[in-house]
């Protein structure tokens, strides 16, 4: 053993040489990575700051840094007669309203699944595995039908579509009531409480971190989704949606600079949410691969 | 009381017909059962509506689309249309021929499927140097993640803006004496312009879902090899890669089945002027899209439902075949 120890530690020593020059490589196509994203950043910033003729100059930096174009974006922005405000309003209720949706009727069929036994279960629990394996190509044609129809087509009771009980929000929650001891619930029922006060007072709010984590990273997906409201809510178009349809608009004297400006305010509420909730968003994220 | 301890005790056959022989002794526990029978029912009403009219339905309605084909207007102004199986006749013969959008729309979902491919081995590699705690690891992981949610309509915007005549980039290109071509503008450049956007923008979530499932390796292996000098690409190959290959694999099997709705944020890089409905730039997916938003409703349902009737057994193939490679895979 004495004999052995210097040799594995001096090829231990050649292992991590050899792995600082890697590391050394790496180290670099990171930084260069990160710096193109910044870059990015920075020059929509450095654009929002121009003035409306500096733009077509492309120059690294504003002559003149004006401010004002952030309150002129909310004069200026305008997507179907509607403006930042307006366009403000639908991405909250649009995003936060689907995301809340979603994730309590995840949580309903969830807690049945999961603590309940009842005729059919094992079909429900199939059903939810089985939509979320089938990749649907395009079915873009027969929502629009669909949603003429039942006359949610461009009106916020389109939001019953986010109120899906399956797919990636079942599959988490179930896992997490799984795991929750029902003993909780059994006090519940002997102090006299119904299944349905036991799953509203005593349950649910255990699942609140867990529905939480969902919320905020169904949320962003849906604050930041542009192909849906574009076009199935023509009338209420949300930050993103209004800020594509505003670059429609475009003419010879597009106020690019004013757009920029409208863009960075856009994704304002999203870092602010990452900010405060970082840890939680990369986590919940990250645990996806446990169940896919 | 006990829901979870009559799940234990029963057995699935005896739960199927559990409730006749409770229903005649009508003693306190079938009561109990009922309710809570009735209670899952109850709960599950309204979602099971709602999987019934936007699952079932929406999907239902575009197979029959699919079969439906535009006949004439009535006199009352409604459309009327006549089953046939055209849409599949034409759907075919646009397939083969390579000038057709839809042919075209298929070969460019191919790369950007290629293209989503390789980024499991790169978000895969960048995972594994950020576990490793390269200098500014923390930095890093933050800074890569950032793209997956930020507005694309921003990024795209300001990728666009990078890529411009007289540009950035085309600013350093002029330094060695070059110029940057019109690279959305130029059929041939145009789709690889936009996977440069996925590659570039496209690190983020993989790249969480790797480093998750490397954060939860016991220390103690990579120790115990760290001590025995086990050389960095034997530690990745060897330790690393088999112990979160049930991560590779779901990842693999997420990019692999979806194989056909592959596209970008091919939207926004299209506004008024430029033609968003040129086929260099169209994949499968994002032509449905911009057919829908013109009305234009059976024929891109047909090619909707060929597409994922022909996914559906490389779903089962692709995870018939990743089990194999290890039976872990978990979904």
């Amino acid at each position: 053993m004495a004999k052995l120890k210097p040799i594995e530690s001096k090829s231990t020593a050649k292992v991590k040489k050899d792995f600082l020059a890697i590391k050394i490589i790496v180290f670099v196509l990171f930084t260069l990575y990160a710096a193109s994203l910044i870059f990015a950043v920075l020059y929509a910033f450095s654009i929002s700051l121009k003035g409306i003729d500096e733009f077509h100059e492309k120059n690294l930096l504003p002559k003149e840094w004006l401010f004002s174009n952030y309150g002129q974006a909310f004069k200026e922005v305008r997507a179907n007669d509607s403006n930042m405000f307006v366009m403000l309003w639908n991405s909250i209720w649009y995003a936060c309203g689907g995301a809340a949706l979603g994730v309590l009727t995840s949580a309903i069929t969830s807690y049945v699944v999961a603590k309940y036994r009842f005729p059919g279960r094992n079909i429900i629990y199939w059903m939810a595995i089985v939509t979320m394996m089938i990749p649907i190509v395009g079915s873009f044609p027969a929502q629009y039908l669909v949603y003429n129809n039942l006359h949610i087509y461009n009106s916020p009771l389109l939001l019953v579509t986010k109120m899906s009980g399956f797919g990636f929000n079942f599959v988490v929650l179930l896992s997490f009531f799984k795991t929750l001891s029902w003993t909780y619930a059994e006090a519940g029922f002997i102090d006299g409480a119904g299944h349905l006060r036991v799953f509203f007072k005593i349950m649910l709010p255990q699942a609140l971190p867990v529905m939480g984590s969902l919320f905020i990273v169904t949320m962003v997906g849906m604050w930041n989704d542009y192909m849906e409201p574009t076009l199935f809510l023509k009338s209420f178009p949300t930050l993103s949606s209004g800020l594509y349809i505003f670059q429609l608009s475009q003419t010879r004297q597009f106020n690019y600079p004013v757009l920029f400006a409208g863009l960075l305010l856009s994704v304002i509420p999203v870092i602010v949410l990452f900010i405060c909730f970082q840890k939680t968003m990369m986590e919940s994220m990250s645990v996806g691969g446990i169940k896919g | 009381m006990e829901a979870v301890a009559e799940q234990k005790v029963s057995t699935a056959p005896a739960a199927e017909k559990g409730l006749k022989p409770e229903k005649k002794k009508r003693s306190r526990i079938s009561n109990r059962r009922l309710k809570e029978i009735l209670f899952s029912y109850g709960m599950l009403l309204i979602p099971l509506i709602q999987f019934a009219i936007f699952y079932i339905w929406i999907n239902a309605n575009s197979i029959m689309m699919a079969f439906q084909s535009f006949y004439g207007v009535a006199e009352d102004g409604g459309e009327l249309f006549i089953w046939s199986a055209d849409n599949f006749t034409r759907l075919f013969k646009e397939l083969s021929n390579s000038e057709a959008t839809v042919h075209i729309a298929l070969i460019n979902t191919m790369k950007y499927f290629a293209a989503g491919l390789c980024m499991i081995p790169v978000s895969f590699l960048v995972a594994y140097f950020l576990y490793k705690k390269v200098w500014g690891f923390k930095f890093f992981r933050i800074m890569f993640f950032l793209p997956g949610i930020i507005s694309a309509v921003l990024f795209v915007a300001t990728y666009k803006q990078l890529i411009s005549y007289g540009g950035p980039i085309d600013k350093l290109l002029t330094l060695f004496g070059m110029n940057i071509p019109n690279l959305l503008g130029d059929e041939s450049k145009v789709t690889g312009t936009i996977i440069a956007y996925t590659v570039w923008t496209g690190l983020g979530v993989n790249m969480l879902l790797y480093q998750g499932a490397m954060s939860r390796i016991p220390q103690e292996v990579i120790e115990a090899g760290m001590l025995d000098g086990v050389p960095w690409w034997r530690e990745l190959f060897q330790i690393i890669i088999p112990m979160v290959w049930p991560t590779i694999s779901t990842t693999l099997i997420l990019v692999i089945t979806s194989m056909f709705n592959s596209t970008g944020p091919i939207l926004l890089f299209f506004g008024a002027g430029e033609s968003v409905d040129n086929a260099a730039h169209m994949t499968i997916s994002f032509w449905i899209y911009n057919q829908t938003a013109k009305a234009n409703l059976n024929y891109p349902a047909t090619v909707g439902v060929f597409f994922t009737l022909v996914s559906v057994p490389v779903v089962f193939l692709v995870r018939w075949a990743l089990n194999k490679v290890d039976p872990q895979v978990t979904y």
